[in-house]
């Protein structure tokens, strides 16, 4: 719209201007609508109707104001008088109206006549007057001295300011009642605020634990974990890296036949860690099966694959894992609480990746209180501990002079394949007899 | 100790003026300033406006450092009364709002500015009916009597870098004082009542400019008729006339 205005101000081609006189002042730059509409049909070759509503559309955003009526917003095809927006004025998105300016035109308004505003604009004011309370003798300020930067101007000037603010003020004033139009700095403000307060919230309501309480935690951690940390206790049979001999990461596969013994004894230190372990999750679920309550793990295993998994499939996911867990009568039926459970067929109506979150939370902890404990103290446990290998470290070169052969080790993905090779390998002991003897389930 | 307390006091009663008259005229040089962007890309435009507006801005700005300053001192000092301080918290409030419309009118004028330059073969300046040259409220902007023009031809486009400068830095300020600062604007509570303006009474402290006689012309001629599009000087003028 802003491009036809300006194209509208061409001396040779623009509209047609004319004067508006008033008694004794003449005021140029006026035009009647009916110039506005034939310029607009010339210039972009439309009908008249097309002219007149784009001449509308022109009225109703303000570019252009009747001089008289000025409330009625309406472009008329007759000789009624229009005169062009300063640009200032012209509404925008970027620059909103803000109350406080608004505040400050009502009693620019309240000065110059008196107090005799019409009725929404007494409202207005009093409204504004409570809000923006704070700044209200800024309002005064700025009023007075805008009036008087205006008395500047002569007579002829500070008649078209007085039509443009009003004009300019009737499209745009903020909608006072509904706090939508907020001074804009305000609302910038506002926001900042409002965000920090949440995350300041968030924060004092976070669990705080002493420092005395988990650093003996921490403690406890680190004795734990130091026979298991390669850089703390060396890793056996030797350190690939160091001495090329990838005999470390072979027997350390997900799937291999005999697990190294602290592998195994890792299973014990946290229902996690058995978990995580793919082997020891195989194991887990064997000893389930004998005590018939496999189905707790697999419903916890269709959770998590639902919760990491395509969120294409999730809700395909989720009337599975109703199917064949959740239902009454379902072939794995999981124990959950009746709240829990109340709660999640709920929440199946509207299913999302963390739907089963409550439900799964509530197996995992069964397990970890329930079967966890006990498997730890069942002969299958125990049997694996038993059927564990340490590895015997690499004795180290005798021959001081001999160089160690650089060439790169493989990488871990080819390391069942590298088993094979690996029995050459010094020291490396039982690797043979690994993924060839125990059976895969 | 008489003399000392009394010296104290004249210090005090010092200062606050001077906050006040400093306060005073930024808010002037606001008002003269938002009426000249007003006339930005209009008929009004002209070379000399665009000086007008930058020479105005650069006051505007000398000023708001120098009420920065002087606020931010009363308000740092611990040993301020609680009513000194409530009324310095008032002023801190007054002196923002005035750098808000500041700070805004500083960002239409560069991009009224950018959109309607000066120096190109056909200009097309909006034409709205504003024809008379806005020296006189610059003048009023700077306190003096006759402005002078001393600008380079090319000044609308080389102003604007300057300009968008200036606007970040007065955008920094802006945050800067507000970190610092610990007022709740929120918590202020105006002097003037809703109505104030109605009053003859003046400027925002003890100095008086004179009776302002800002539309006593006005007061009487309004119709009261709805319809009035405006308040005319002499109330003889009908809007309602026909066009040339």
């Amino acid at each position: 719209m802003e491009r036809v205005i300006v194209a509208m101000q061409d001396p040779d081609m623009g509209v047609k201007m004319r004067n508006q006189r008033l008694l004794i002042t003449v005021i140029p730059h006026a035009m009647t609508g009916n110039d506005v509409i034939e310029w607009l049909i010339q210039k972009y070759n439309i009908t008249e109707e097309e002219a007149r509503h784009l001449g509308g559309l022109l009225v109703q955003y303000g570019y252009i104001y009747p001089l008289r009526d000025p409330r009625s917003l309406l472009l008329r095809s007759d000789d009624s008088p229009y005169r062009f927006q300063t640009p200032y004025f012209w509404t925008s998105s970027r620059w909103p109206a803000s109350e406080l300016d608004y505040a400050i035109y009502l009693a620019k308004k309240n000065i110059r006549k008196q107090g005799e505003l019409v009725d929404y604009e007494k409202e207005n004011y009093s409204i504004l007057h409570k809000r923006i309370n704070h700044t209200w003798d800024f309002v005064v300020m700025q009023a007075r001295e805008q009036l008087r930067a205006s008395k500047q101007r002569r007579k002829a000037d500070r008649i078209v300011l007085e039509c443009q603010e009003q004009a300019y003020w009737l499209i745009n004033k903020p909608c006072v009642n509904m706090p939508l139009y907020y001074h804009y700095t305000t609302t910038i403000q506002l926001r900042y605020y409002y965000y920090t307060t949440i995350i300041h919230r968030r924060a004092l309501g976070r669990n705080r634990v002493k420092s005395s309480i988990c650093l003996e935690s921490f403690m406890k951690y680190s004795e734990q974990y130091l026979h298991h940390d390669p850089i703390m206790s060396g890793c056996l049979p030797s350190n690939p890296w160091i001495s090329d001999d990838t005999a470390h990461w072979t027997i350390n596969t997900d799937m291999v036949g005999t697990p190294t013994r602290l592998r195994v004894e890792r299973w014990s230190f946290s229902f996690m860690e058995l978990l995580n372990d793919s082997m020891g999750r195989r194991e887990f679920m064997i000893y389930l099966e004998k005590e018939f309550s496999a189905e707790n793990l697999c419903f916890w295993v269709a959770c998590e694959d639902l919760r990491h998994g395509e969120s294409s499939k999730i809700i395909l996911k989720v009337e599975e894992v109703y199917k064949n867990f959740l239902a009454p009568g379902a072939a794995r039926w999981v124990n959950i609480d009746s709240k829990t459970m109340e709660r999640t067929l709920e929440g199946i109506k509207r299913p999302h990746r963390f739907i089963m979150d409550d439900a799964q939370m509530h197996i995992y902890f069964l397990m970890k209180k329930d079967s966890y404990p006990r498997y730890l103290k069942s002969e299958l446990y125990k049997n694996m501990l038993a059927k564990a290998i340490v590895p015997q470290e690499t004795k180290k070169s005798v021959f001081p002079f001999m160089r160690r052969q650089r060439h790169s080790s493989p990488s871990p993905a080819m390391v069942t394949q590298a088993t094979e090779d690996d029995g050459k390998a010094k020291g490396a002991g039982p690797t043979g007899t690994s993924s060839t003897t125990n059976s895969q389930i | 100790m008489d003399g000392v307390l009394l010296s104290k006091l004249k210090n005090q009663i010092k200062k606050d003026s001077e906050c006040k008259t400093m306060l005073d005229a930024l808010n002037k040089v606001t008002a003269c300033y938002r009426h000249l962007v007003i006339a930005l890309g209009s008929t009004s435009d002209s070379q000399n406006l665009r000086e007008e507006l930058k020479k105005t801005r650069k006051k505007a700005q000398e000023l708001a450092v120098a009420n920065r300053n002087k606020l931010t001192e009363l308000l740092k000092d611990k040993t301020t009364s609680k009513d000194d301080r409530a009324e310095y918290e008032r002023l801190w409030v007054l002196f923002t709002s005035s750098m808000e419309l500041l700070e805004v009118d500083m960002k239409r004028s560069l991009e009224i500015g950018q959109e309607f330059p000066l120096k190109v073969p056909t200009r097309h300046l909006i034409q709205t009916g504003m024809t008379g040259s806005t020296t006189t409220v610059a003048a009023r902007a700077m306190s003096v009597q006759n402005m002078k023009y001393d600008a380079d031809s090319n000044i609308d486009t080389a102003d604007l870098k300057e300009l968008q400068a200036e606007i970040t830095q007065v955008g920094q300020m802006m945050e800067e004082m507000e970190m610092k600062v610990q007022v709740a604007p929120w918590a202020v509570e105006a002097k003037q009542e809703a109505g104030a303006e109605l009053k003859s009474t003046l400027s925002v402290g003890n100095s008086s400019v004179g009776v302002i006689s800002i539309c006593e012309e006005d007061a009487r001629s309004c119709p009261g008729d709805e319809n009035c599009c405006v308040c005319i000087p002499n109330g003889t003028d009908s809007p309602y006339s026909p066009l040339l």
